[in-house]
């Protein structure tokens, strides 16, 4: 099973530090370098004829962003937005793009020794989204492979 | 070999080798796709070896071209799925793309290099279809070249299309066919094993061997440097505002960084403007040595050199212009005894135009040759299955003409090395769509062929309307307007009608398909309530397609800057892009066309539909003209030409001041002098309101007011008009409109009236000219020709005036009338006036008088079509001043023939 773990091309070895934040009940930990930025501008432009999962679209200093809602790229219900509600503005390729949030938790520096494969599916989500799982004290951190969240074909 | 045009050599090196660049990783993409051919990276490969070939041929290039050629055979056939690549066969193709580059490099001696080991080498390609061909004696013959081949491939990573690190293995086993071939080609297959995987594709590796520099001249440099000096101290200035917390201060600095940014921004981009000649120039000399090559006789004009287009424009629009042009003089014109025997001149004409049109540029390429027809072109489309027969038997001649551009679509009976294989329309369109561009064809059999090119001007920041649908805003670029139309909570029941369930406006005498844009965009809310209220409906145009679009408010207009939507927002078709509005929120921008494909909007209408229209008690089309009625009083009512309508503004009463017995409008920063009807004619003063229209004209070069207080509607009406009754200065006629007697206003004699001096000045210059100009009327509406004539003479002309095209001819061609220029109506009864435009154009010796066509309100279309016939203008009937100044200068012209001949003399 490690062996998976090792081919994934975006987890690096090492000491790692993770950007972790809540949607629903789960934890849920980014690479610290695959994050430009935290905000919330929440009040989006909204784009008819867009997959589902895109809220809309923000101005980020000039730049158009795409703005995608993270509880439905992971089939979660969707909520309204509260007060904590953030957008974590990732890279992808040469393009920014903005992941909706439920709540931003701490950041937190870690060995990649001590991150185990991911099982097939963690609180309903399937494990496709994940490139492996680090249990803290009480709560169990899944680290988002954001290609695959972000992959153009699972938006509906 | 000596060439005259060493540039010429110079450019063929550089964009050929753009072509090749890339010409390695592309061959082995397509060999690694096996089976499954990318279409549209061998598609991509095949024009870029085409438009080498094409290149070579004019520059007369031989070895380079037949090279080329044989290069193109093999791509075509794998391109239609009837040979699969080998290892084999691409390796062939490397090697010949490796020759080929060496040829190019050495353009000039290229003649001499014997490339027959190649060009047999892919012969034998072709020939064997799918089977490798056995070719041991070139593979050890040219061993020096076959390592030029695969070194490349070696150093650079190899773009894989999708190369996930497990299909390696399987790959093997899949495509158990070829594995006993690829041992063979063992050097290659080794480099691509070792390279590790990249995910990027091939596509952009493509795009980013393109690279460009551009010259400035240092005095724009030097204007450049300035502003930025300027845009550093206004900088200075606000932050010390700021600091000082003043605000008449804040706003001084805010209102210069605000001059300073518009300079900056026309500054820069003037820097990437250059005059389209710069690509026109290189095209006298392909044609001139096309026809000599294709027997055929054929001169290029060319007008428009001037117009300045962006340089990423100017780069891009060379390859497609030299297809088109290289089409026209290959397909369109006819051999000269073909020409001769339909009774035309030998020698065929292609015009090649540049305009602005509409904020964009035209490019229009024409030629007087065959035509297309459209009927033979339908059954080509069905033998290729692009098209079904019902689809076709529906489909109109002008659709039909459009199907040259669908991709691998030929028309030529023979693959000729000029332009064959109708390749070339596909990769027109392509490359114009890139640009934002559009392509439209129109053509007449036995007439000729016109192709219209529309570009943007710049593709940084363009023109928008901002409209609002539901609480959201949106941007639709200006050049897709045609016009706003909003309709009074009473008139929506009498103005949209159904059509097969689709909602239709009735505009002017036609039909215009409605589409609603909350519902286009899926944004609809539930209740309907809305359809009892007014409606805005902004008319858009695209290349194709026409139709109202129905909003929920109208904004003003703003330059926008496009920014591209993500990847996730491809799919959505409906949109061009998003921008950011003042107000630092995102406004998407529609894309009509797509908006047009998204909910179907039909492209023609049944003429059967059309003619209900217009049986609905609209005007006939023929001579109808549109008129802007307005009234001033219940009981006085008016009308103005939309003609002479610059635009018209909603004002308020204070935003006119009375200075001197005169009514000035205060108006953006300036003072528009305004005329009244109350003020010349014998009228009732104008009613009390706090809010008013004023209908903007010009005279001359300054721009001129008229009250209207109440504006009631635009009608088309025939012209039976009484000119009689009511004529005094300032009215030109009356007519009954709906039981209701309706003025007819002159504007430029009402203005004239009130400010003679604005007229007095071009009144003395005619006096300066010597002998009294005679002028040709012909017009068959007794009131327009009153009008105009009147025009003419209150100017110092004579005029002969005569009721139809017929008339007139007769009288010229007997030499009763001696005239220096003619003016004619369009539409006439007998001969018209496009008939009498050929005669006297094919005249000897009446050809050199200079023809002016009057219209209603005139198409973009018929304007173009009025011009191919020897036109020099075309105006509006009611516009006096325009049309008194085009007299002047095509008189002018006229006594000048050096202006008039330059154009031939370049052809």
């Amino acid at each position: 099973m490690s062996t998976d773990l090792c081919e994934t091309p975006t987890l690096a070895r090492g000491e790692l530090q993770l950007a972790t934040f809540y949607v629903g009940d789960l934890l849920l930990g980014l690479q610290i370098d695959q994050v430009q930025e935290i905000n919330r501008r929440l009040d989006v432009t909204s784009v008819p004829h867009s997959p589902k999962c895109v809220r809309g679209v923000i101005n980020l200093r000039g730049e158009v962003v795409t703005v995608i809602d993270l509880r439905t790229v992971l089939g979660m219900p969707a909520t309204e937005l509260s007060q904590e509600s953030r957008n974590l503005i990732v890279h992808l390729g040469d393009e920014l793009v903005g992941l909706c949030v439920d709540r931003i938790a701490d950041i937190i520096t870690l060995n990649s020794d001590v991150i185990e494969p991911p099982p097939p599916n963690i609180s309903d989500v399937e494990g496709k989204f994940f490139l492996g799982v680090y249990t803290e004290e009480s709560e169990i951190v899944a680290i988002l492979n954001i290609q695959e969240v972000l992959e153009i074909n699972n938006q509906d | 070999m000596e060439f005259e045009d060493a540039e010429l050599v110079g450019e063929f090196v550089i964009e050929s080798n753009e072509h090749l660049a890339d010409i390695e990783n592309q061959l082995l993409a397509i060999e690694e796709g096996g089976e499954n051919v990318d279409l549209e990276l061998v598609n991509t490969v095949f024009r870029g070896v085409h438009s080498i070939k094409g290149a070579a041929g004019f520059l007369g290039l031989e070895t380079i071209k037949e090279l080329a050629h044989s290069l193109e055979n093999v791509l075509n056939k794998i391109r239609s799925e009837e040979l699969q690549p080998t290892s084999k066969s691409t390796d062939v193709m490397l090697r010949a793309g490796d020759k080929l580059r060496n040829l190019i490099n050495d353009a000039a001696n290229s003649n001499d290099v014997d490339v027959s080991e190649q060009v047999a080498a892919l012969n034998e390609v072709l020939s064997a279809g799918s089977t490798p061909p056995a070719g041991q004696e070139t593979e050890t013959e040219s061993e020096p070249t076959s390592e030029v081949a695969q070194e490349p491939a070696s150093d650079s990573e190899v773009p894989k299309p999708e190369a996930p690190p497990a299909s390696e293995t399987n790959s093997a086993t899949d495509s158990a066919g070829e594995t006993t071939a690829k041992p063979q080609s063992s050097p290659k297959s080794t480099a691509e094993k070792t390279t590790p995987p990249n995910p990027a594709k091939p596509k952009a590796a493509a795009n980013a061997s393109v690279e460009s520099s551009i010259r400035v001249s240092v005095g724009v440099l030097d204007q450049l440097m300035n502003l930025a000096g300027e845009l550093v101290l206004s900088r200075n200035q606000l932050l010390q505002a700021v600091a000082s917390n003043e605000r008449a201060v804040l706003q001084a600095a805010a209102s210069e960084l605000d001059g300073v940014t518009s300079n900056l921004q026309e500054a820069i981009m003037q820097t990437r403007m250059q005059p389209i000649g710069n690509v026109f120039s290189k095209f006298p000399r392909i044609v001139r040595d096309l026809s000599s090559q294709l027997g055929k006789e054929c001169k290029l004009e060319i007008e428009g050199k001037e117009v300045e287009v962006d340089k990423t424009i100017i780069e891009a629009i060379g390859d497609p212009l030299t297809h088109l042009i290289r089409n026209s003089v290959d397909h369109g014109v006819e051999l000269p005894q073909t020409r001769t025997e339909s009774g035309k001149s030998a020698e065929g004409s292609v015009w090649l135009r540049a305009f602005h049109k509409a904020g964009k540029v035209c490019i229009e390429i024409q030629d007087d040759g065959a035509g297309i027809n459209p009927e033979k072109l339908k059954q080509k489309a069905i033998e290729k299955g692009v098209l079904t027969p019902e689809r076709a038997e529906q489909m109109g001649d002008r659709e039909a003409v459009r199907l040259i551009f669908h991709p691998g679509f030929s028309t030529a009976e023979k693959v000729s090395d000029v332009s064959g294989r109708g390749v070339g329309m596909d990769v027109v369109r392509t490359n114009i769509e890139k640009l934002g561009g559009n392509v439209d064809i129109e053509s007449e059999i036995g007439v000729g062929t016109n192709i219209r090119v529309t570009l943007p001007l710049t593709l940084a920041i363009i023109p928008s309307m901002i409209i609002k649908s539901g609480d959201v805003r949106y941007a639709v670029p200006q050049a897709n307007v045609a016009e706003l139309v909003r309709l009074r909570a009473g008139e929506v029941a009498t103005k949209i009608g159904h059509v097969k369930s689709a909602e239709v406006l009735r505009l002017r005498g036609s039909l215009l398909p409605l589409v609603r844009l909350d519902r286009a965009l899926g944004t609809a809310s539930q209740d309907d309530e809305r359809e009892h209220g007014p409606m805005n409906i902004v008319v858009v145009e695209t290349g194709q397609v026409r139709y109202g679009l129905i909003v929920d408010g109208i904004h003003d207009s703003e330059e926008i800057v496009v920014k591209p939507l993500g990847r996730h927002l491809k799919d959505c078709t409906s949109l061009a892009g998003a921008t950011i509005l003042g107000d630092g929120r995102i406004a998407l921008i529609l894309d009509a066309a797509g908006i047009a494909n998204a909910v179907g909007v039909r492209l023609t209408h049944d003429p059967e539909e059309q003619d209900n229209a217009d049986d609905s008690g609209l005007a006939e089309q023929s001579e109808s003209q549109s008129l802007l009625l307005f009234s001033s009083d219940p009981t006085d009512q008016f009308a103005v030409p939309m003609g002479v309508v610059a635009r018209i503004e909603r004002v308020t009463i204070d935003q006119i001041d009375s200075i001197g017995g005169h009514e000035l409008l205060q108006y953006r920063g300036t003072s528009l002098p305004l005329i009244s009807v109350d003020e010349t004619l014998d009228v009732k003063p104008r009613p009390d309101c706090s809010r008013l229209y004023v209908i903007v004209f010009t005279i001359g070069d300054r721009e001129v007011g008229l009250i209207a207080p109440q504006l009631d509607d635009i009608r088309e009406v025939s012209s039976d008009i009484d000119s009689e009754t009511f004529r005094t200065a300032g009215v030109a006629g009356s007519l009954v409109v709906d039981d209701r007697l309706i003025r007819i206003l002159d504007v430029f004699q009402l203005a004239e009236k009130s400010n003679p001096q604005w007229f007095a000045e071009t009144r003395e210059k005619v006096k300066d000219e010597d002998a009294t100009p005679r002028i040709l009327l012909a017009e068959d509406s007794a009131f327009f020709r009153r009008q105009v004539a009147g025009f003419l003479q209150a100017e110092g002309f004579e005029v002969e005036e005569f009721e139809d095209g017929a008339a007139a001819w007769n009288a010229l061609k007997s030499g009763s009338v001696e005239v220096d220029m003619i003016v004619t109506d369009i539409e006439m009864p007998n001969m018209n006036g496009f008939e009498l435009c050929r005669c006297v154009k094919q005249d000897a010796g009446l050809q050199h008088l200079p023809m002016l066509a009057l219209t209603s309100l005139s198409s973009p279309e018929d304007v173009a079509h009025g011009k191919s016939l020897g036109f020099e203008d075309y105006q509006v009937k009611m516009h006096r001043d325009n049309l008194i100044r085009s007299v002047r200068t095509l008189l002018k012209n006229a006594g000048n023939p050096s202006t008039n001949n330059q154009f031939a003399a370049i052809g």
